[in-house]
């Protein structure tokens, strides 16, 4: 049970980044009206918001570097609570940022899961 | 429920009780909670509060840089904080974040059910 959900939040964490980093508009297959996303503090709900949001950056392309990945279930009805810790490099910047984020991932159906919270914070020196 | 609202008391709970006494925490986990601190999975009331009260240290203080919360579902809080502790003895704090995922009692409170720690190194 225990290698399912580290399969399950493993693949879903490498498929949210590899989207966000290269198709952040395609990021709206993971949400739903239920959504909820705090973005350094600002809250935003639903899939609609969201990914305006995401879309809204002022870079097309950016690399998100993963260091930790942590995940439990979460045992309401079988979602999965991860925990992410990496940097981030944006295009024409010299620095790479630090973040840290977390989503609960909720089962849509048979091994499909949606964000159903994602709270995401930069991690400053 | 305002989430909000349980975030904001059970953060200052939480943190105020490690800082004065981690054997406090008992009462704030069930036999199903799970905590992952640094990496290292303990299950059970029992085990995490025997793993935070080992910890290499006496006394330690939590300073709160910010807390985010949304609600889980099923009546459930998220919880996301991020701060510093500094270690009694030690010139520099150290960085952490650190995510619950409280869930409510039959008595009106909440516990934790979901605990994942990790220190943040420059």
């Amino acid at each position: 049970m225990e290698e399912q959900i580290d399969l399950v939040g493993k693949a879903f964490t490498d498929h949210y980044y590899h989207l966000f980093d290269n198709d952040r508009q395609a990021l709206s297959s993971l949400y739903r009206p239920s959504s909820m996303l705090t973005f350094e503090g600002q809250k935003i709900l639903g899939v609609e918001d969201i990914t305006a949001k995401l879309t809204s950056f002022p870079f097309d392309q950016c690399q998100h570097v993963i260091s930790t990945i942590d995940l439990q279930p979460s045992t309401f009805a079988g979602g999965i609570v991860v925990f992410v810790s990496g940097s981030l490099q944006l295009p024409r910047e010299e620095h790479h940022l630090r973040f840290i984020q977390m989503f609960h991932l909720v089962p849509v159906l048979e091994g499909n899961f949606f964000v159903h919270n994602d709270i995401f914070r930069l991690n400053y020196e | 429920m305002d989430p909000d609202a349980v975030a904001k008391a059970f953060v200052d709970h939480y943190y105020s009780t490690f800082d004065a006494n981690r054997a406090g925490l008992g009462n704030l986990y069930q036999e199903g909670s799970m905590l992952t601190f640094e990496g290292q999975k303990i299950q059970g009331s029992q085990s995490i509060v025997a793993k935070l009260a080992s910890l290499p240290f006496q006394q330690c203080k939590h300073n709160i840089t910010t807390v985010d919360c949304q609600p889980s579902g099923a009546g459930g809080v998220l919880v996301f904080v991020s701060g510093t502790l500094q270690l009694a003895g030690e010139q520099h704090a150290l960085k952490f974040s650190q995510m619950f995922h409280l869930m409510p009692t039959p008595q009106g409170s909440f516990y934790v059910l979901n605990d994942i720690f990790r220190l943040n190194y420059a």
